[in-house]
């Protein structure tokens, strides 16, 4: 199988060269240490893990869950946005933006290749913490478990109805299989942050200016279902203001809609359905993005 | 120039292409419980600062828990008010978690009741009136928040364990504490809850309704050959109040209690 794609515009996609220019990319953001991070969460997810023993084992296992994964949250979401906003100028400052583009390399692949980078940090980042959160986890509800069981025994109290009720709430806020769907649905946010964050730095004359408007439309983004409301109810306002609500929710990804975390931590499952709808949409803003930010850096006098 | 054009066109395509569909999946994932419905503006309001960086921000639940760590703290400190204010931000942000509400009534109907009702700060200044009004008041406040909380989990068996206890335990109004019950049962609570009815309704003083709906439930239970002390003492009790003929009446004598009964909580040893 040829792994060269033809675009209609003729430009080559080949695979080996988008490969290569990620693993650059990964590399070089390696190098950067931002990876220094994971030891971070690591020390977050075992402290969180074992401190607060005052408050019951749903309580435990729940805030655990919650700490960590909002941590994870936050992590992909400040690299997607930094390293995306860092990687361009510092690529013209090296001139290593120079040397790739004089080679048959279109500016696209160039694109692709430095956005695969950072999607894989951000991927090896999140799997390596789902892999510690859930050894964490998995300890700390046998833990929890035998514990509440040995309360239970002394006070007399360890009926076999009670037993069941607990052995339900240690397994619903437990290691379950919803918890990888919520890193997922992690990685799926960030991915759009990232190429979102893509296209500001094809546009963007400075690194801050990028982290800027990308930390802005963050917040826009968990706000675009409340836009989209306001411009689909007429009676709420005037045709201005609905016709601004209209052209942010165009042009700004709904965010909200990878937030099933705190679903998961309530213990409510994730359906297949659910992963496909966020999977697809995050193809299409992913998609969208990045045929928007190819635009402006064929554009972009460099 | 054409590209210009060409960028814009994609927006406006993506656009165009995105919005019907956020709408269906956004739906779509608020009927399976997985992203919560919009807040209206009054609970957007009281939310204060770090509410709405929680909501923007896509870190509803981690601000949750770090508010809920701040609520214990005041807890200790024996701040009811703020641990009141803590909490209704903490529900306001996860709403269908029914642990939130399960512990923000929970310090109300019976912490801070309680604080109140045996004048734990000595305070001079409260006579017993005062005591009594402020434990009402914060029992109510309790039963509001779990009825409240119920609107968003309508079919959760704790928040109406919770609500049945502290109507049972604390207000002392036992139809209602029946009805929660049955309503615990119904959504999955454990076959006790059944048994919580029957004995709250039996308690509720002068009300034949709900004597004749304990009735039902524990000669029911008594058929199925339940037949603890605390069911047959209670039927015989029933029988007596709703006048039923000799004839159907259990031929079980009351029990006369051998031993104190085993109460839930730590023993002292």
């Amino acid at each position: 199988m040829s792994s060269v794609f033809r675009h209609s515009d003729g430009l080559g996609l080949k695979i080996s060269r988008v490969w290569t220019l990620a693993h650059a990319t990964f590399t070089q953001l390696i190098r950067m240490k931002i990876l220094f991070f994971l030891l971070f969460f690591c020390v977050l997810v075992v402290g969180s893990g074992f401190a607060f023993s005052v408050i019951n084992p749903e309580q435990q296992l729940g805030l655990l869950k919650t700490v960590s994964l909002g941590t994870l949250q936050i992590f992909s979401l400040v690299i997607g946005i930094v390293s995306t906003a860092l990687l361009l100028p510092k690529d013209m400052e090296d001139r290593t933006l120079y040397t790739i583009l004089s080679k048959p390399v279109p500016r696209f692949e160039y694109l692709v290749g430095k956005l695969l980078g950072v999607l894989l940090l951000i991927g090896g980042g999140l799997i390596i913490m789902d892999l510690v959160l859930s050894v964490v986890i998995y300890a700390r509800q046998g833990m929890v478990m035998q514990e509440t069981l040995r309360a239970l025994e002394f006070n007399g109290q360890a009926s076999p109805e009670t037993m069941e009720r607990l052995k339900g709430i240690v397994a619903r806020q437990g290691l379950t299989w919803e918890m990888h769907w919520a890193v997922l649905a992690i990685f799926l946010k960030a991915a759009v942050v990232t190429t979102l964050a893509l296209v500001l730095a094809c546009i963007a004359s400075s690194t801050l200016f990028t982290i800027v408007v990308a930390v802005c439309a963050v917040i826009i983004g968990h706000g675009e279902h409340l836009l989209r409301e306001f411009f689909l109810h007429p009676y709420l306002s005037g045709q201005l203001e609905r016709f601004a609500a209209l052209a942010f929710a165009m042009i700004f990804p709904d965010l909200s809609q990878f937030d099933i975390v705190d679903g998961v931590v309530a213990g409510e499952s994730v359906p297949l359905s659910a992963v496909l709808d966020m999977v697809g949409l995050a193809t299409l803003y992913v998609g969208g993005h990045l045929t928007i930010a190819h635009l402006l850096f064929v554009e972009k006098e460099l | 120039m054409k590209r210009k054009f060409q960028t814009l066109a994609i927006i406006l395509i993506l656009g165009v292409m995105k919005l019907p569909l956020e709408r269906r999946v956004t739906s779509e994932l608020r009927s399976m419980r997985l992203i919560d419905e919009p807040m209206s503006v009054g609970a957007v309001e009281s939310m204060g600062q770090s509410g709405l960086a929680a909501i923007f921000g896509g870190v509803r639940g981690l601000v949750a828990c770090m508010l809920q760590l701040r609520a214990y703290t005041e807890f200790k400190r024996v701040n009811w008010a703020q641990v009141d204010s803590l909490y209704r931000i903490v529900t306001r942000l996860q709403p269908r978690n029914a642990s939130y509400w399960d512990e923000a009534a929970w310090h109300m109907a019976y912490n801070a009741a309680g604080f109140y009702l045996y004048n734990r700060d000595k305070n001079l200044d409260r006579n017993a009136e005062i005591r009594g009004q402020l434990y009402h008041e914060h029992v109510q406040r309790g039963i509001n928040i779990l009825l409240e909380g119920l609107k968003f989990s309508p079919e959760n068996p704790r928040l109406w364990e919770r609500l049945a206890d502290i109507y049972f335990r604390r207000s002392y109004d036992m139809a209602k504490a029946g009805d929660a019950y049955l309503e615990a049962r119904r959504h999955g609570a454990p076959a006790i809850m059944l048994h919580m009815a029957a004995f709250a309704y039996a308690q509720s003083p002068q009300d034949v309704e709900s004597h004749q709906k304990a009735y039902k439930i524990l000669k029911s239970e008594y058929d199925r050959g339940m037949r603890s002390p605390g069911i047959i003492e209670h039927i015989k009790n029933l029988e007596g109040w709703l006048g039923i003929p000799g004839g159907l009446r259990i031929r079980d004598a009351i029990p006369q209690p051998k031993a104190p009964q085993k109460v839930p909580g730590p023993r002292l040893r």
